[in-house]
């Protein structure tokens, strides 16, 4: 992968964004520049990676440049195994209230749509939107779903979220604009914790129904 | 030394320096929603610019202080008394002990920083002391202040009175001209919104705020991979809604991000409220980095620790 190719576009007066496109390759040029500390936040998005850099000590033409440079001497990279982590999760109902809705609108059961979930390698492609909020990548493209038009203004913490091709685990408590079919047992965040947040980035995640439930 | 809570309002909260290098892990900025008047509450009690303080929206509030201590007033306008007599904000005041002070409902603004002369102590999470609410953590037990909320500042010398100079004195009125620059996702056919006026919804929170207005068309087909976003982001919704992100603003998002309002004036962003208007002036890159610089360099001749 030549990282110099990539296009590199302002985010706002003091953030900017490498259009990398979606994969691993996000991770490796973290890991590249999280070793200069002059950038301040350096944040994955689904098919890009933004830095922020100080305004006050940079312009954004120098940042651009330094950016440029960071990129062009891009080093080799090994990420390490993914962790495997399952999750036990009850469906449908007052967890799940998106759920019927979308078995109707697929013209599935809601079976049928556990199964699926339950059969998917789901990989944490990233985090954001909420502390914890865990994107994850994997699913049946089969479960087709939109973001709601109308964000809920609060769903409960663990709750599962899905959009086309993706499930999004909330890990707090918090608005939330996707359809939820159901909520996770096992916490997400343990504010106690020396790593607070469960899920990282590159884990890879089973969700299964709840035995008894 | 004490502060009691009588009314905490709408919602109080501990505020101190904003959260940085965690938005990966999506965790946001938190920290004060207009930080200048936080900073300059901070410098009438001889404190640093990002020391921990009461965060007051919208009032109306009050507290009792249990021991003499000096306070600072600044943000949202509202008339404020001691004992029936009414207080400036922007002076270094001396209370006595049993002292109640009256905050009444803002005129103007959505945000009053109440800083006292003692340190406050708070719950350091994630590198500070700000209160995440949506997460529980920060400040006192990670939660807004309820009536019967003892703070307990520790013991600190008299402090010199001070008044914040009149040019720091930032106009907190009903409508505000917003300098920002094209967000990632401006399609530059669009026309331009600096045109147009906005109206501040009634969903606000330090989460951010919603407003009204006349958007670039935004389909379904325009939602986009989520992307990394940061305070001061104007991003559209398919109904046509757009959403400007405060501190406490999700770190990714889906939405299209057309503006982004630039560092020197998104301090702003912590006083607007529901009916306030807004336009949005288009600058460049190169205007941007001056605005900041003359406006950092304002208030940074009296606040020397301060930083935009």
């Amino acid at each position: 992968m030549n990282a110099s190719a990539f296009d590199i576009i302002p985010c706002g007066d003091d953030a900017l964004r490498i259009v990398c496109g979606a994969g691993d390759i996000r991770y490796a040029l973290a890991s590249q520049l999280v070793n200069d500390d002059a950038w301040q936040e350096i944040v994955p998005g689904k098919a890009d990676l933004t830095v922020a850099f100080d305004p006050h000590t940079e312009s954004m033409s120098a940042a651009m440049a330094r950016l440029r440079d960071a990129l062009q001497s891009s080093a080799s990279f090994t990420l390490p195994a993914p962790r495997r982590i399952e999750l036990t999760a009850t469906f449908g109902g007052a967890e799940g209230p998106d759920l019927e809705a979308l078995a109707e609108r697929l013209g599935r059961s809601a079976e049928d749509i556990l199964t699926t979930v339950e059969a998917s390698k789901l990989k944490v492609d990233m985090l954001g939107f909420t502390p914890g909020f865990a994107y994850l990548t994997g699913l049946d493209q089969g479960l087709t779903s939109e973001r709601l038009a109308n964000p809920r203004p609060r769903v409960p913490a663990g709750s599962i979220g899905l959009i086309t091709g993706q499930i999004g685990l909330y890990a707090l408590d918090g608005p939330g604009g996707w359809p939820i079919i159901g909520r996770v047992n096992t916490p997400l965040f343990d504010r106690f914790a020396s790593e607070p947040f469960l899920l990282s980035p590159g884990d890879e995640v089973a969700i299964r129904r709840r035995t008894g439930a | 030394m004490s502060v009691f809570v009588l009314d905490p309002g709408v919602q109080t909260t501990l505020q101190a320096s904003a959260r940085v290098g965690l938005r990966q892990a999506g965790v946001p900025a938190s920290g004060p929603a207009d930080p200048v008047s936080m900073a300059l509450a901070n410098r009438l009690v001889g404190k640093p610019a990002a020391a921990t303080c009461l965060e007051i929206t919208l009032g109306p509030a009050s507290f009792r202080f249990d021991s003499p201590m000096q306070i600072g007033l600044t943000g949202a306008r509202a008339s404020v008394q001691i004992a029936g007599v009414e207080q400036q904000f922007h002076e270094t005041i001396s209370v006595k002990a049993g002292d109640a002070l009256e905050i009444g409902a803002a005129r103007a603004g959505a945000r009053i920083y109440l800083a006292v002369s003692g340190d406050l102590p708070a719950e350091v999470f994630l590198n500070s002391a700000s209160t995440y609410l949506p997460a529980g953590f920060g400040g006192l037990e990670g939660r807004a202040l309820r009536k019967g909320d003892r703070l307990e500042p520790g013991a600190v010398g008299e402090r010199p009175f001070c008044e914040t100079p009149h040019t720091l004195r930032l106009p907190v009125s009903a409508s505000y001209a917003l300098r920002a620059v094209a967000g990632p996702d401006w399609n530059s056919e669009d026309e331009t919104p600096a045109s147009s006026v906005y109206r501040v919804t009634t969903r606000l929170s330090r989460m951010g705020a919603e407003i009204d207005g006349v958007f670039p068309a935004v389909s379904q087909a325009g939602m986009k991979p989520s992307s990394a976003v940061f305070p001061g982001a104007l991003q559209v919704t398919p109904q046509g809604r757009g959403f400007l992100l405060l501190p406490d603003g999700q770190t990714t998002g889906g939405y299209p991000h057309v503006l982004q309002v630039i560092r020197a004036d998104r301090h702003l962003l912590g006083q607007i409220r529901p009916g306030d208007s807004l336009r949005f002036l288009m600058c460049t890159q190169v205007q941007a980095e001056a605005a900041l610089r003359a406006k950092q360099a304002l208030l940074v001749a009296w606040m020397p620790d301060f930083s935009l």
